[in-house]
């Protein structure tokens, strides 16, 4: 069962991913295609949820330094084994929905995401706004700004790169978590690590792993790509005779070390 | 340029989503059988196995007109079946899900899936006279409906599969005391599945009420993490399915009847293992749809799902 | 002992009965959790031991620090599951070794604390090498008496985090048919027909997070015994 050689798996690996036939969908089989786009699918619902809850109660605690306790509250969340949560959820959830529908595995999954996007996201928007200088701060209110343009046009900008790690992290955690939703049973690119390890099939399962990790580093680098057409220029230092490194996936969870630990 | 990239990226986040979307059910079989325009839910293994989807198109011309991954014989596939997500699924005979939720099994005339006797399998070392006696008087009581009606204890009313273990031995008279099996110290292990943890309790029980010093291992897991363990020494005795440990022993077996089945897997054991006596009590694989579905297609065997709609 | 088997309390499905599912099966319960701190604290020590010289490197040689970011940074992209999986095969070992989920979390923990040791040994102000240079430290000892002690906030900061989200990622590894915790959320899946049964799945919750409170606030009062001194500047 368990082939020996890491070198001779590595091969069946290639030969799996590479074959055309397991892109497609059969009456058996679905096919790597639509496993990714559905796996796509669930993370960017999760990640455009949690934005929208999460950005915008950051600014606000960030700009009038009120109600801290919720990113405390965020943070420990942290805490909650994703999985069980997962599990607790889908046998509330799952029975209630009938006919030819996986409405019932697609609600518990996106709330188990959504709750494990917010704490990063929550946390960098307001550590993002909170560590403005001062100083910038007072001379936008110096020179005029009202509260909501200093928030914009300020404070914003000037959190950007912090916000956008907080993303980063958001968007690797969703992608890593969502192939457990194959657990439950959903689609998704962690059907192909459950089907492999069930079937015996090892390089279908470890072609699984290689396909999540390849997704979540492609997500990464479109959004340090962001990141870099995104932030100005002023904050990032990087002039256009200075290409600077940009900041490495985990500056998000550093940053929440220091959030924690401050 | 700035603009440019973001353009882009947007636009290709919005067509991924688009395709996401409206991608999902094209049907392409077009074999016009009942089986045809079903799914079918079940493991992922069945896809695969010998006796699950290869062989109900060997031995019954079937094919589904999709496959849809459940859980192995669990609350998924039981619930997915129930709500109308998939037509016919593959569960197991002792569940008693079956029964409660009126699902009929379709019967299986060519006997495309091999008996599934209990059976012990267990260290030659440890099997002394004594442990064999308890072991087999356990197997001699043990029938299918009576295995039925212990799952409908431990999964239905939840009762703790040690309490019904303890409660069927006093039952069976097979809780007697006595010293047989003292001296004998054995792991007692499970896979991770209700079934396979009530009967190794009662093993357990059993053996302990005879004087053997048992210690458990309970949920292992499957077949590939167990099997192992059984070799090496690290598990001694474990409740097994004649006809499933044969298969992953010996892919190629063919024997489906129980006496065939028990031979064949005499020689497909490693050397430090043996079987004892296996019990009546089956618990098989069956293809299984609900009573509206039997009734609406006419369904009693496997056989009627390759006929024309 | 047939009582028992009819007691109504082993019979409950309620969410809140996870205490008595626990009591009735306590020694199940309490090896799992056992295997599931062990493998949520070995990991972060032995990634401890392996990134306090590399982080210590990417330091003191400046040019080692971005390509060992974007390295370390790398690895931690990669979801913990396919993580599991790749280790077995990278590394020529059977596909279902003990060592697996170790080794994967001892990756990730490695990824995470190389960049907090760097930095942490970056927090040390300039003046407080300058003084042990001065007074005629070695390199070695103001390394060992000095640096690293005043760099222990920052890294205990990093070793929380490290050891929180192991105890999340040990439970995921309990989905691929490891024993630990992760198996109560698969009892609870597999009972939970033709209703939800809860007690297991509540009761695997309960024990992850007080297990993470637990390890948590180890590491707290660890740090707290090392760090004298920030209690001695905070009564003054």
């Amino acid at each position: 069962m368990a082939k020996g050689g890491g070198g001779a798996m590595i091969g069946q690996v290639f030969s799996w991913l590479t074959d055309p036939a397991h892109w497609r969908d059969t009456a058996l089989d679905t096919g790597i295609t639509t496993q990714l786009l559905a796996h796509v699918r669930f993370s960017l619902i999760a990640l455009g949820i949690a934005s929208a809850i999460a950005l915008p109660l950051g600014l606000f605690i960030g700009h009038t330094r009120r109600g801290t306790f919720l990113v405390a509250g965020a943070n420990a969340l942290r805490a909650l084994p994703s999985v069980g949560l997962l599990v607790l959820l889908t046998v509330m959830i799952a029975p209630h929905f009938h006919g030819r529908t996986d409405i019932g595995y697609v609600i518990p999954t996106e709330i188990v995401l959504v709750l494990l996007a917010i704490p990063p996201i929550l946390s960098n928007t307001y550590a993002g706004v909170d560590t403005v200088d001062p100083a910038v701060t007072d001379a936008a209110r110096g020179m005029g700004m009202r509260g909501r343009q200093v928030l914009f046009d300020v404070e914003l900008p000037c959190s950007l790169p912090l916000i956008l790690s907080g993303l980063r992290s958001a968007t690797l955690q969703v992608i890593a978590t969502a192939t457990i939703a194959s657990f439950v049973p959903l689609g998704g690119l962690g059907r192909f690590i459950y089907d492999g390890l069930q079937q015996q099939d090892y390089p279908q399962m470890i072609g699984g792993g290689v396909l999540v990790a390849a997704l979540a580093v492609t997500a990464d680098l479109l959004l340090a790509l962001l990141q870099r057409v995104t932030v100005s220029r002023g904050i990032s230092g990087r002039f256009a005779t200075k290409g600077d490194a940009p900041a490495g996936p985990i500056e998000g969870a550093i940053t929440r070390v220091e959030v924690e630990a401050g | 340029m700035k603009h440019k990239i973001l353009a882009g990226a947007a636009a290709a986040a919005l067509a991924l989503t688009l395709t996401a979307c409206g991608g999902s059910s094209s049907d392409s079989s077009s074999g016009g059988t009942i089986a045809s325009s079903f799914i079918f839910g079940g493991p992922a293994e069945f896809k695969t196995r010998t006796d699950g989807i290869p062989g109900l198109a060997e031995h019954y011309g079937v094919s589904f007109g999709k496959y849809t991954v459940t859980d192995t014989g669990g609350p998924v596939t039981v619930n997915a079946l129930k709500q109308g997500q998939i037509d016919a699924a593959d569960l197991f005979t002792t569940d008693p899900s079956i029964e409660s939720n009126g699902f009929v099994i379709l019967t299986d005339p060519k006997a495309n899936f091999a008996a599934q006797n209990v059976l012990p399998i267990i260290n030659k070392d440890k099997a002394t006279d004594g442990v064999k006696t308890t072991l087999n008087a356990i197997s001699a009581k043990l029938d299918t409906a009576g295995l039925g009606a212990l799952m409908v204890k431990v999964v239905s009313e939840k009762q703790d599969p040690d309490a019904v273990a303890k409660a069927w031995l006093a039952d069976q008279g097979l809780d007697a005391t006595g010293s047989s099996a003292s001296g004998v110290k054995l792991t007692v292990g499970s896979a991770n599945f209700p079934e396979n943890v009530l009967l190794a309790q009662i093993y357990a029980e059993a053996l302990k009420a005879q004087g053997a010093d048992i210690k458990l291992k309970l949920n292992i897991g499957s077949r590939e993490k167990y099997v192992p363990a059984l070799k090496d020494g690290s598990v001694d005795l474990m409740p097994e399915y004649n006809g499933s440990i044969l298969q992953y022993l010996d892919a190629k077996a063919t024997a489906t009847e129980p006496q065939d089945v028990f031979d064949a897997l005499q020689k497909a054991l490693p050397s430090n293992l043996i079987v004892l006596d296996q019990a009546e009590a089956q618990d098989s694989d069956a293809i299984v749809v609900t009573k509206e579905t039997a009734e609406k297609y006419g369904l009693k065997s496997i056989a009627d799902l390759a006929k024309k709609k | 002992m047939i009582a028992a088997a009819d007691s109504p309390s082993s019979a409950s499905s309620s969410p809140w009965h996870f205490f008595g599912y626990f009591m009735d099966h306590r020694s199940e319960d309490l090896g799992w959790l056992w295997t599931h701190a062990w493998l949520s604290v070995v990991p972060v020590i032995v990634g401890l031991l392996i990134a306090l010289p590399l982080g210590w490197l990417s330091r003191r040689y400046g040019w080692l620090y971005p390509p060992m970011m974007s390295i370390t940074g790398l690895l931690y992209t990669i979801p913990s599951i396919a993580l599991f999986v790749l280790v077995p095969p990278l590394l020529g070992l059977s596909s279902l070794d003990p060592l697996q989920v170790p080794i994967a979390l001892t990756v990730y923990s490695v990824a995470l604390l190389v960049r907090v040791v760097a930095d942490g040994l970056a927090s040390v102000p300039d003046e407080v090498n300058q003084a042990a240079t001065a007074i005629g430290y070695t390199r070695a000892r103001r390394l060992f008496t000095v640096e690293l002690p005043v760099a222990v906030p920052v890294i205990a900061a990093g070793l929380r985090v490290a050891t929180v989200s192991n105890v999340s990622m040990v439970a995921i590894a309990g989905t691929i048919g490891l024993s630990n915790l992760g198996q109560l959320f698969q009892i609870g899946k597999d009972l939970s027909t033709p209703t939800a049964y809860y007690p297991p799945i509540v009761l695997g919750i309960v024990l992850c997070v007080l297990l993470a409170l637990v390890l948590d606030s180890v590491i707290l009062l660890l740090t707290r015994l090392a760090t004298p001194w920030r209690r001695a500047v905070a009564a003054r």
